[in-house]
């Protein structure tokens, strides 16, 4: 099933795509260097690392969610599903491949930068980029089999993705309020926030720019991205199982 | 036969209906429940063992270059210099934590405000954060920080910009108590805002009575009487008066009001 992920990310012309993503943008970046008074080498790691890993998020998500409404609408699904095959299979399955995929993206996208910044700190990016895609295709997956409509889940994991970028500016901003800090509607918003805050990844302090330009990120933080990766991979993994046993076809 | 087909079309209705539909949970193995339940464990988990957010205030960077930002804004240089600008007010208020303006450093609140103005040349929300709120923290060094770039801007359009300096002038007089200043942000409006209106343009009359510069008030006014600019009959009225107080404290001079 990973196999089949991979093979059909080949014929659909997936590769091709992030190889444009990554030439516009190495392009790109060389333009902004050029009108950069000074500091050029470091606006430009820094316009292509965030236009990049903007870039894998959005084309790594949204293959995934075509490929699954692909099979829906194709009743590739629907083979899959009459096959003597659990569909818990199926799951794991389309996930490693789409695992591999989120790998091979972050790499690709990581190789421009080992011109543009210290080794250490570029595999830092690239690891962190990689659990990153991770998390959303296996996010796509879990809300493709979900919503089992495009619109739905592709506005799903937009939503998701800003708010993961947003959550800590948000829980502080609740945390620590201006004003009104005592009255009943900011005490249930700022609870809100913090079950919120329990259950979304925290992107902002994950593959930041600031390592490649500034300093390599310390290797303890990006070990604790590693687990909280793998936990929130699983936890997808097993609520797409769990949607997906439930569904009736 | 109509009992055959009323069952048929039952069955088709009834598959139809629950298509889509959900099984029950039983149909869900166990270790696939007992997964979702360990992860959202340590899910919940791990991420109730993180250190809380803490709050830190970011200095205020120095913008890009006009020419860098219209680049930025993509065709739309209004929309972006109003997007700057709500982030320029925002800045004391940054998530988690309040900065007094006083704090703020206001070099680079001027750079970020002439930016803006480069971007958005029409637009009058930088002066007036200028003039009335950056420019009202207790202190002189910074309210004259402010006042300076008013009077700056107020040069290259003083038609559209001349009410955010004659707000400045009052400052410098009232606040700052310093007429000299207010004098010279009142001549610059009289001299160079000609569509002002006359109150603005009369300002420096007033401005030197406060002086105790009686007598060039008194030709000051005298020259705007004479000139037909003042033609309402009530406003004539209140500056002849105006001009006898004026005459008559040149045989006995006013005291400075300073």
């Amino acid at each position: 099933m990973a196999r089949y992920a991979l093979l059909e990310a080949l014929r659909t012309r997936f590769p091709v795509l992030v190889l444009v993503a990554v030439a516009v943008l190495l392009l790109a970046s060389f333009f902004v260097e050029s009108i950069a008074v000074t500091e050029g080498a470091r606006f430009q790691a820094a316009f292509y690392a965030a236009g990049m890993r903007l870039a894998g998020v959005f084309v790594a998500g949204l293959y995934v969610l075509v490929s699954i409404a692909r099979e829906f609408n194709d009743k590739g699904f629907d083979i899959l599903l009459a096959l003597d095959l659990p569909r818990a299979h199926y799951v794991l399955g389309k996930l490693a491949g789409f695992l591999a995929l989120a790998v091979l993206i972050a790499a690709v996208a990581s190789l421009p930068l080992v011109w543009f910044a210290p080794l250490e700190a570029v595999v830092q990016w690239a690891v962190s980029l990689a659990l990153e895609l991770a998390i959303v295709v296996a996010l796509a997956l879990f809300c493709m089999l979900t919503f089992s409509q495009l619109v739905p889940a592709a506005s799903f994991v937009l939503a998701f993705y800003l708010l993961a970028r947003s959550i800590t500016a948000i829980r502080l901003m609740g945390a620590h309020p201006l004003a009104g800090a005592d009255s009943l509607s900011h005490q249930v918003i700022s609870g809100t926030m913090e079950a919120l805050g329990l259950v979304t990844p925290a992107f902002d302090t994950w593959t930041q720019t600031a390592w490649l330009v500034d300093q390599p990120a310390a290797w303890a933080s990006l070990l604790q991205i590693g687990w909280q990766s793998i936990v929130y991979v699983l936890l997808l993994t097993a609520a797409a199982m769990f949607d997906l046993y439930r569904k009736n076809f | 036969m109509l009992r055959r087909n009323f069952f048929t079309i039952t069955k088709a209705v009834t598959a139809r209906l629950n298509r889509g539909g959900e099984r029950p949970l039983s149909r869900v193995p166990r270790p696939a429940l007992a997964l979702l339940a360990a992860a959202l464990a340590l899910q919940v988990g791990s991420q109730a063992l993180q250190p809380k957010p803490s709050a830190r205030a970011e200095a205020l960077s120095a913008p890009p270059t006009t020419t860098t930002l219209r680049a930025l804004a993509f065709g739309e240089p209004i929309a972006f210099a109003a997007l700057l600008t709500l982030h320029l007010q925002a800045f004391d208020n940054q998530p988690g934590i309040s900065i007094p303006f006083a704090q703020l450093d206001y070099g680079r609140v001027g750079e970020w405000l002439e930016t803006i103005l480069g971007l958005d040349p029409v637009s009058q929300y930088p002066l007036l954060m200028a003039a009335q709120l950056y420019g009202q923290v207790p202190d002189p060094t910074k309210q004259r920080q402010m006042c300076e770039l008013v009077r700056r801007q107020f040069e290259r359009d003083p038609n559209r910009r001349w009410r955010w300096l004659a707000h400045c002038a009052i400052m410098a007089k009232h606040r700052l108590r310093d007429t000299r200043l207010a004098l010279a942000y009142a001549e610059a409006i009289a001299r160079s805002a000609t569509q002002a209106p006359t109150w603005a343009r009369q300002m420096r009359i007033f401005v030197l009575e406060d002086m105790g510069e009686a007598e060039a008030a008194a030709i000051l006014l005298g020259g705007l009487l004479a000139s037909g600019e003042v033609t309402d009959p009530q406003e004539i009225h209140f500056l002849m008066e105006r001009l006898k107080q004026l005459r008559g404290a040149e045989k006995s001079p006013l005291p400075s009001k300073k």
